[in-house]
């Protein structure tokens, strides 16, 4: 066993790293695109480094670092210290409520000596390993209600810190790690409840609920006629098509209004509302606006790298973290979007392919979490740039600018690649 | 079995589930970038990174005397957004609780309007969701400022709809001054004048502003993306304000006395040809007159008699002549087919060339060109074009037109061309350039080139100077100069002159030559009595300061045509003007007054007469008087001072004193007085040395 571990790159699975490498590069790319200006040379950026360029650059450096560290790091170790990680973590995340700092409206960073961390982002980490370790353990029995309420509770913990320092959108991507659960034996019907809720609160936000409720009613009574015949010999489905209706009444009744008018900011009430296209104003949407300008004025083949004009003036808000699509979008157009998606997709369905050929189900779960988080941000992070999802706030892996977020990835990463390597050799 | 299948489903559904969520993205993507890319495309190009013109300022055209000739002035349109955000918010509660008291003001402030058809208008414009509702125009800074502080205005841009747009307005201070040269700076018309020759200087350079648009449709500037403009410089030109209010009026009343077509007339410095008035005046079909087109220098005419001058020149210069050279002149002279009058019947007779210039006689210069120039036509043009009248002058300012000299190489030359051309027709000269002739003849010889502007500045600077410049050094040899110089004078002094009745005047002396030539109508050719009258001269003779043209073109059947009955009073009056001006301005410099018995100095206080005198920079000689009155005699062109006794206990001589002075003495030594008259004391009832006795009176007369 210690032979296999003295050779680094020994069952490194090298189409992840490939795919790992070719969005660093993009992202750093599209950084020094968004900087540049006609007057100043590679050279300029990267010896300024008050600039995003040079700044992301070193992050990749220490990156690069910590892949290695990560890499010469036993597998074992991950497993035997997941739950000090997550202890870890949520000390972390407690410590920014006490002494953290407001940056853009969250109150989710820490300052250590000029230099800013957000701990939301590292508790990914944690918590998924953390995870990982509860559902892999050998006295975990998934099909007992009891165990999906501890595993929810893992996640469902760090979600209620983050939520409390304002950091909505990170908050959401713990959300996913409910997928993983689907995949270890959640039963499907909570994942359905969990979407036809959301149907629920979309259409009660787009129809207007009296309506909305009398569509309810008859497709209630419809049911109801179709399905007389069960329902005369079987009183309890009855029971269930009208309690289900009972339910949504109240839903759409109270329960939305209530939250959008007493527990959404009004800020995200109005994101939402731009989202659905029910409401256009000027400075909701006017990132989502700027960032369509950006992508649409670039065409199939995009003006060309540095030719952008949307997201080299500025234009674009936040074009180098959460809007750094719109620069790809603008230089390479359609054929670039495509390109960059297809790397994602590569990578999200390598990801899952590696999970599924894990003897160990800790690495398995692992890799479906990463899986679940890239998957995540992906979608909502592009989704937002294009008006597709609500603007909320959450770095394109790899791609956007920031230490934090790059860092994170990349420990995520390779200790998923550090499992996947050790994967013929212990049965966990 | 069942938990594989069922673990292969769920990861087959997440396969699933991505590819659609990217498919979803993709398709999203593609309409944004493919379906609806022309719309964002419009939006990048009309919306965000948009280049505003910084306008220059325009530069300013100065008078030599340092005024205003021309400048630019902001105006402000005044429009209305009624669909700004903030004016439509909470269904236009700003707009409603503000109408009534911003019509009030609009009304008090442009007083065009009642309050009421403001608020109507207003209400108006809100009904209509007008995005660009003109409220006012033309509005001054002044009444900007007010505006501005409007109820309901002075809100904002968002809050109001207010959009006050700075439109550049040219306005020439002084009216119709000039008003032609100065030019026009215009903007749907083609720009003349000096505004436009020296556009390149007056307008400056625009910047440049990338502009971002930020929420709520503002643009804002950004920073680093800037090119300031460069304010336009200033033209100072040659024109004296006061020479051409003269010239301007003078030729406008002779103008409208004659009702004539219309009239230019410039004034230029002898020594620098700097063009110090130019006036050009068009009568209009409601028989007023303005400048309405550059005559002086873009119309070219036969010029008639005065281009004698050149042909003298052209005789002198070849020999050919003297001035006092016998000419026979006769009432008609045949050439060829044509016959060549002269002005007035008269026997024939005798004269020298010089008379034969003062009465203007065509039979005796077409004669001589005719005699010395037949056989050689070619050498008469070469004369004429070595004056420089087949070139334009190269006045700096867009429009002149290029005299016409014909020559026997062309198809129009005839047998009869050259004895035509010497009195001046068969050529074509702008006044402009015939005063350049003259102005030569005045300057000695050397001909100067005619110009308009003399510095360009920036911010008060002189960036560029422009100076005389000299077309030609010498027209002629001196003595051809001083012969020509003789006859010009004799024009205006002899009996026999033409201008002579006009002109002649024992202050100073003026040399001139004037001219009336029959103009062609169109296809009424000359049956129109059309005649264009024309004056060219300088003045004082002696040594000339300024020479000036002076063309009219009369109407039809016009009463007075002739240059000296139309043309020469124009010069008089302005000649007569600027004399005066000029000589004021050299008087007090020039010498001392001459007194004699106008000076009037009465009898006073010797400290007072001294005090008076020496400050008056009188030559007086004081010597020490040693009496306190004094009386003052001048002999000699000097000045003495002659004490006056005024012995205590007698009555005093006060005759010559002034009232004051007089009481004074009169009263101290007792005496009580009665006065008359004013002025100084001419008579006193009691005589000087007579004891002063109790209760004695006097009466003095004062005149």
């Amino acid at each position: 066993m210690k032979d296999h571990n003295t050779k680094l790159t020994k069952g490194l699975d090298w189409p992840l790293i490939y795919l790992y490498f070719i969005l660093v590069v993009i992202g750093l790319a599209a950084i020094y695109a968004v900087e540049h200006r006609t007057n100043e040379d590679l050279l300029y950026a990267l010896t300024h480094f008050s600039h995003h360029f040079a700044q992301q650059l070193k992050w990749a450096g220490i990156a690069a670092a910590v892949a290695v560290i990560i890499l010469l790091i036993d597998s074992k170790f991950f497993t035997a210290t997941a739950n000090l990680f997550y202890v870890f973590g949520i000390l972390l995340l407690l410590l920014v409520l006490v002494i953290g700092k407001d940056i853009k409206g969250s109150h989710s960073w820490l300052v250590i000596g000029g230099f800013q961390f957000q701990p939301a982002e590292f508790t990914k980490l944690c918590t998924l390993l953390a995870l990982s370790k509860y559902l892999s353990s050998t006295e975990t029995d998934f099909t007992k209600l009891r165990s999906r309420i501890i595993a929810s509770c893992i996640i469902l913990l760090p979600i209620g810190i983050i939520l409390m320092q304002n950091e909505t959108g990170l908050a959401l991507v713990y959300l996913s790690f409910f997928l993983v659960l689907y995949r270890e034996g959640l039963p499907g019907i909570l994942l359905i409840i969990g979407f036809s809720i959301i149907v629920l609160v979309l259409s009660a936000l787009l129809i207007e609920k009296t309506t909305l409720f009398i569509i309810f009613t008859v497709v209630a009574a419809l049911v109801i006629f179709f399905m007389r015949k069960m329902i005369i010999k079987r009183r309890s489905v009855l029971m269930y098509i009208l309690l289900i209706w009972a339910f949504c009444g109240t839903f759409i009744m109270f329960a939305v209004p209530f939250t959008f008018h007493h527990i959404l900011q009004p800020y995200q009430v109005s994101r939402i509302n731009v989202m659905l296209g029910k409401e256009v104003s000027r400075g909701a949407d006017y990132n989502v606006q700027q960032s369509k300008i950006a992508i649409g004025s670039g065409g199939w083949l995009g003006k060309g790298y540095l030719k952008g004009t949307q997201t080299r003036f500025d234009f674009v808000p936040e074009q180098s973290t959460d809007f750094i699509f719109c620069t790809i979008g603008e230089d390479f157009g359609f054929v670039g979007s495509i390109v960059l998606l297809l790397v994602y997709t590569l990578l999200i369905l390598r990801i899952i392919m590696v999970a599924e050929r894990q003897r160990s189900s800790f690495s398995r779960i692992y890799a479906y979490g990463v899986a679940c988080i890239l998957f995540f941000h992906v979608a909502i992070n592009i989704g937002m740039t294009v008006g597709l999802a609500p603007v909320i706030g959450i770095p394109l892996p790899l791609i956007s600018y920031g230490g934090s977020s790059l860092l994170t990835f990349t420990m995520l990463f390779f200790i998923m690649v550090r499992l996947d390597a050790d994967r013929q050799m212990v049965l966990r | 079995m069942e938990p594989k299948k069922d673990i292969l489903w769920r990861v087959y559904l997440c396969y699933l589930c991505i590819i659609a969520v990217a498919a979803v993205i993709l398709v999203k993507i593609f309409f944004i970038q493919q379906v609806d890319g022309n719309y964002w495309r419009s939006m990048a190009d009309s919306l965000h990174d948009r280049y505003m013109t910084i306008d220059a300022e325009r530069g300013t055209i100065f008078s030599a005397d340092g005024r205003m000739l021309s400048t630019s002035i902001p105006y402000f349109d005044i429009h209305m957004d009624f669909m700004a955000d903030g004016l439509r918010e909470n269904n236009g509660e700003k707009f409603k609780k503000n109408i009534d008291s911003l019509s009030y003001c609009l009304s008090m402030l442009f007083r065009d309007k009642s309050a009421t058809r403001y608020k109507q208008l207003l209400e108006r414009g809100y009904r209509s969701k007008d995005r660009y509702f003109l409220l006012k125009r033309n509005i001054t800074f002044e009444q900007y400022d007010i505006l501005r502080n409007f109820p309901l205005f002075c809100l904002g841009r968002n809050s109001s709809g207010m959009i006050a747009d700075q439109v550049e307005k040219r306005i020439n201070p002084f009216g119709l001054l000039a008003n032609r040269t100065i030019g026009l700076w215009r903007d749907n018309a083609p720009n003349i004048g000096l505004e436009a020759t020296y556009n390149n200087y007056l307008k400056g350079t625009d910047g440049k502003r990338l502009m971002q648009r930020i929420a709520g449709g503002v643009y804002i500037p950004l920073e680093g993306y800037q090119i300031d403009p460069e304010n336009g410089k200033d033209i100072v030109t040659n024109i004296n304000v006061n020479i051409q209010d003269i010239a301007e009026n003078a030729l406008y009343n002779e103008l409208v006395s004659n009702e004539a077509t219309h009239g230019t007339c410039v004034v230029m410095e002898v020594k620098t040809g700097k063009i110090r008035a130019i006036a050009n005046l068009g009568r209009q079909p409601d028989g007023s007159y303005v400048e309405d087109y550059n005559y002086a220098i873009a119309d070219a005419a036969e010029p008639g008699s005065v281009f004698k001058l050149a042909t003298l020149l052209s005789l002198l210069n070849d020999h050919y002549v003297t001035i006092n050279s016998p000419i026979e002149i006769s009432t008609d002279y045949r050439f060829g087919n044509r016959i060549m009058h002269d002005a007035e019947n008269h026997p024939t007779e005798v004269v020298s060339v010089k008379e034969a210039l003062e009465m203007s006689s065509n039979v005796g210069f077409s004669k001589m060109a005719y005699t010395y120039y037949n056989n050689n036509p070619q050498k008469f043009v070469e004369d004429l074009k070595k004056l420089g009248l087949d070139q334009k002058t190269g006045i700096d300012i867009a429009g002149e037109v290029k005299p016409v000299i014909v020559t026997p190489q062309s198809r129009t030359w005839s047998n009869t061309a050259l004895p035509w051309m010497s009195i001046g027709y068969e050529v074509l000269q702008t006044p402009i350039r015939l005063l350049t002739l003259y102005n030569a003849v005045a300057n000695n010889g050397v001909m100067m080139k005619p110009y308009l502007v003399s510095s360009i500045e920036q911010y008060g600077k002189v960036i560029k100077q422009f100076d005389p410049v000299v077309l030609n050094p010498r027209i002629c040899s001196d003595t051809v100069l001083k012969q020509v110089q003789s006859c010009l004078e004799g024009v205006v002094e002899s009996k026999e002159g033409t201008a002579h009745k006009a002109l002649d005047n024992p202050y100073y002396k003026i040399a001139g030559k004037t001219g009336t030539a029959q103009v062609a109508n169109g296809r009424h050719g000359y049956a129109d009595h059309i005649y264009q009258a024309t004056f060219a001269g300088y003045f004082p003779a002696d040594h000339p300061m300024y020479s000036i043209i002076i063309t009219i073109l009369n109407k039809p059947h016009a009463a007075h045509i002739y240059g000296a009955s139309v043309a020469a009073p124009v010069f008089k009056a302005i000649a007569d003007k600027l004399y005066a001006l000029d000589f004021e301005k050299q008087v007090p410099q020039q010498s001392r007054p001459v007194f004699d018995s106008t000076l009037q100095i009465k009898v006073g206080s010797t400290d007072e007469l001294k005090a008076i005198l020496t400050k008056l920079d009188l030559p007086v000689s004081a010597g020490n008087v040693p009496q306190p009155y004094a009386n003052a005699t001048i002999n000699n062109q000097h000045i003495y001072l002659k004490p006056v006794e005024t012995p205590k206990g007698l009555v005093p001589d006060v005759k010559g004193m002034g009232l004051k002075d007089a009481l004074y003495l009169l009263e101290s030594a007792g005496l009580k007085v009665t006065v008359q008259g004013k002025g100084k004391v001419t008579n006193q009832s009691l005589p000087p040395g007579q004891t002063v006795g109790k209760d004695n009176s006097i009466a003095i007369q004062l005149s």
